[in-house]
């Protein structure tokens, strides 16, 4: 019998699964990141216990993020959310840093607690949309096609409860705390699957559905969107410049990117939103080659402290490539994917001028953001490839270590992508597959030539090197640096690490007070969170202190206010 | 035809420009120091002259990296000049918009930073690294002040930016006046210019992020910042003069709005002494930030 049911499920009669050209595209994306977790995870995980389960896990990963992408009523998407980030508990568990088990228990309170705000929303639609039908009707609710209007104290309640969860899945304020964290303390495989790639894709694939098909936005809401987004991307890039570890620097800028996906998911205009959409894919890739390649120089030098690195380009040179190219995109570089999808997005801020000069203000954020993502991955560059070689550095430059098969697969394949993507940006394959969902022709105001562009750069690259044949490359010298007549070998404490570049920065006038203030976490809802918790539990102890006497005087209390409640 | 434009245009016309304008400099420069002041060619020569030099490259540098950069950048400078030319001259549109301007500017600095680094030496990685902040320090009022002519012709397309001014220029109004400011003074610290040179500081870091370089890459460097030094004020032309008229009197216009704008250029750089990184940070978010927001509001304004 039971048998059968699930014969019956497969075969999908009461469609508990459907598809759209929207989320098959996301789970070709999630397939092929579980692919190249995997094949990383052969070189860099090896030798460490229980692999067998960390397989498991990333596979049951796979499943589940297929189940939410395809699953059709909003009880299995729930459940599935809820494994999801069980999994990302387990996964990140498998890290070996001092703060691991912290970090993982932050993340599964943060998602674990947006969950039941998403059993709140869930709740709420139920009883928005069909009343009191009982509980077949709320295991039946459909997910999407229901727009319902934002008018109601309980509507926005419900899409708010909606909301929170998709955003702590991504990563976007107020719920991106865990992120820095988990980058830091988890192994990179993981940090690269999971909150890099399928959380942002689940996340932002989530907050699209629900803000499309579910609900139908008002001006507000959309201002509230796009103003969370860009206090996302401003706070999390100046978070990040400061930053004294290679892969918690990173976890600031995968919080930094959701924030251009929320802000033009808040355009509402089918150019805003395709951007958007188009640069959740593109951070995806980005993001994970980013990881992965910082998880080489990890594996490496043994270290992912900045001051220790440097000058390692000499060490892993196709490494180095990959993260450039990958900076490059991040940043927006023209003619990288990232930039293409910026461009739609800053279309589509601009197209929601409707609503006052506010747009200005977004606008600016994302590309003063963008200018801010360069400074901040400049300073990779230097501390971690270029510049002058550490101590660590020079033993690994020594060791003459090839880096293997197992990485440099995911990295070509990824660096090939964000050139791709870049150069044939919006043509190839995503017009189709998002026109469906965004509700609209998308037509951009301005131009963008990539392929053109494309080829300029490179004919200009050309007339470069035509000088370069012209002046006297053939007879190049190789000579010492020159450091006002020093010695660089000789004198270790000349060697600029980088890591503080942007101090000046960091002591302007009034970034001092809020850098420190961060420091404290002020801004960390876990932390604030606990502190509210934890104030709790003073006033509880000091009410139940063991002393009959003073239970006697609350028995007194509580028999008086019943008194005057009653009479 | 595209690539004809590339070279006569983007190339050939950027560069010839680029070192008449940096030989304008000179000579206003040396005018103001009481000296001659170098031939009209010398520019030229210098280039010619910088390519016969050795190509030294640094001892356990990324060589690559260190060579290709001056090249990324000439690239960069020369798409940027390609799409404005055409965009000045065909209405249909070309390449791309202003936010692709913005952005496409941002790649000599960035070829300048990645050769710095690469060049193994701290000064250079000094060097390179002020440029980064000042790139982070001028983009806020850039963005702001070039933000005015598109609120004013409430498009992202230049040449629609170009033919909105064909009434009456948006450096005439008040917002546009306000903008143009505090754009030439980006435009300043763009160029790396007096006071705004603290990336290069010859007599504190002896040249910076360019310490390194030698003959041919010298040469390209040289080359890049020349053209830059054509390319900014002609995207400053574009944005608050309606671009370059060469119809009648307007000629003579417009080869005043250009010689205008550099002489100013010249003239803060020989007045000015080098200010500190942390200066210019403050001054760029500061008091040009507050100026770009007000031409911003009062072109929202529609004044």
């Amino acid at each position: 019998m039971s048998f059968n049911l699930i014969i019956d499920a497969l075969k999908n009669p009461n469609g508990f699964f459907a598809s759209s050209p929207l989320s098959l595209l996301c789970a070709a994306f999630a397939a092929m990141f579980f692919v190249f977790a995997v094949i990383y995870s052969l070189k860099h995980m090896k030798g460490r216990t229980g692999l067998w389960r960390y397989y498991i896990y990333l596979l049951a990963t796979f499943i589940a993020t297929l189940g939410i992408l395809f699953s059709t009523t909003f009880v299995l998407l729930l459940v599935l959310w809820g494994f999801l980030g069980l999994m990302l508990y387990l996964l990140i568990s498998f890290g070996n840093n001092e703060g691991t088990p912290e970090s993982a228990r932050k993340s599964l309170v943060i998602i674990g607690g947006t969950d039941v705000l998403l059993l709140l929303g869930i709740v709420l639609i139920w009883r928005i949309v069909s009343g009191d039908t009982g509980l077949s009707g709320f295991l039946h609710l459909k997910f999407g096609n229901l727009a319902i209007p934002l008018t109601g104290r309980g509507q926005i309640i419900a899409y708010l409860c909606l909301a929170s969860a998709a955003f702590a899945k991504a990563g976007a304020m107020p719920f991106h705390t865990w992120l820095p964290d988990t980058a830091r303390d988890a192994p990179v495989p993981v940090t690269a699957y999971l909150p890099a790639s399928l959380d942002k894709l689940l996340g932002i694939y989530f907050l699209a559905r629900i803000t499309l098909d579910v609900f139908v936005m008002t001006p507000l809401m959309n201002t509230v969107l796009m103003a969370l987004g860009s206090l996302t991307i401003m706070a999390a890039v100046m978070m990040a410049l400061v930053q004294h570890d290679l892969k918690r620097l990173l976890g600031y800028h995968a919080v930094s990117q959701v924030g251009y996906m929320v802000l033009g998911i808040g355009t509402g205009n089918p150019v805003g939103i395709a951007g958007a959409l188009f640069h959740m894919f593109n951070n995806t890739i980005y993001k994970s080659s980013l990881f992965l390649a910082g998880g080489e120089v990890e594996r490496r030098t043994g270290t992912s402290d900045l001051s220790k690195l440097g000058g390692l380009v000499k060490a892993m040179p196709l490494v180095f490539a990959a993260f450039l190219i990958a900076s490059l995109s991040i940043s927006g570089i023209p003619p990288f994917n990232g930039f293409a999808s910026k461009w739609m997005l800053y279309q589509g801020i601009i197209l929601s001028a409707g609503s006052g000069g506010l747009w200005v203000l977004w606008l600016v954020a994302a590309m003063l953001g963008s200018a801010l993502t360069l400074a901040s991955f400049m300073k990779l560059i230097h501390t971690v490839f270029l510049g002058q070689p550490s101590e660590i550095s020079q033993k690994v430059i020594e060791k003459k270590e090839k880096s293997g098969f197992s990485t440099l697969l995911p990295l070509t394949v990824l660096s090939l992508l964000c050139i791709g993507l870049g150069v044939f940006a919006w043509k190839i394959p995503f017009a189709d597959y998002f026109s469906p969902e965004v509700k609209g022709q998308v037509d951009f105001p301005g131009i963008w030539q990539s392929g053109l562009a494309t080829m300029m750069l490179i004919s200009g690259l050309v007339i470069g090197f035509l000088i370069y044949l012209v002046g006297t490359l053939k007879k190049a010298r190789i000579v010492e640096p020159f450091v006002g007549g020093e010695t660089l070998e000789k004198n270790p404490d000349m060697r600029v690490s980088g890591v503080d570049f942007y101090k000046t920065i960091m002591e302007l006038g009034l970034l001092k007070g809020i850098y420190r203030w961060a420091e404290k976490k002020f801004f960390d809802l876990y932390v604030v969170a606990g502190k509210f918790v934890a104030g709790f539990g003073i006033i509880f102890s000091f009410m139940h202190n063991g002393i009959l006497s003073r239970y006697f005087l609350w028995f007194i209390a509580g028999l008086v206010v019943l008194c005057i409640v009653l009479i | 035809m595209t690539f004809v434009y590339l070279l006569v245009f983007g190339f050939a016309a950027t560069a010839v420009l680029g070192l008449i304008t940096s030989w304008i400099d000179r000579k206003v420069t040396a005018r103001v120091q009481y000296r001659v002041g170098p031939p009209f060619l010398q520019p030229f020569i210098d280039i010619v002259k910088l390519l016969g030099k050795e190509t030294l490259i640094p001892a356990g540098a990324s060589k690559g990296t260190f060579l290709i950069a001056p090249v990324i950048g000439i690239s960069g400078v020369i798409a940027v000049a390609t799409l404005l030319w055409v965009n000045q001259f065909f209405s249909e549109g070309f390449m791309g918009d202003w936010i692709v301007t913005i952005y496409l500017l941002a790649i000599p600095s960035l070829s300048i930073i990645l050769g710095g680094f690469a060049s193994r030496n701290p000064l250079a990685s000094l060097g390179a690294s002020r440029e980064m902040k000042l790139v982070i320090a001028y983009e806020l009022p850039f963005i702001l002040a070039a933000l005015v002519p598109v609120i004013n012709a409430h498009s992202i397309r230049l040449s629609v930016i170009i033919d909105s001014q064909a009434g009456g220029v948006f450096a005439g109004s008040l917002s546009g006046i306000l903008a143009l400011i505090v754009a030439i003074l980006c435009v300043q610290a763009k160029l790396a210019l007096v006071p705004f040179d603290i990336p290069e500081a010859e007599t504190e870091i002896v040249g910076g992020a360019l310490i390194e370089y030698s003959g041919p890459g010298l040469a390209i460097f040289r080359l890049m910042k020349n053209m830059l030094f054509f390319t900014l004020p002609f995207f400053l032309i574009i944005l608050f003069f309606g671009g370059l008229r060469l119809n009648g009197i307007n000629i003579l216009w417009t080869v005043l709005e250009y010689v205008g704008i550099v002489a100013i250029i010249t003239v803060i750089r020989n007045t000015n002494p080098r200010v500190r990184i942390d200066q210019a940070v403050r001054f760029f978010w500061g008091p040009m930030t507050l100026i770009a927001i007000v031409a911003v509001v009062l072109a929202l304004k529609g004044l």
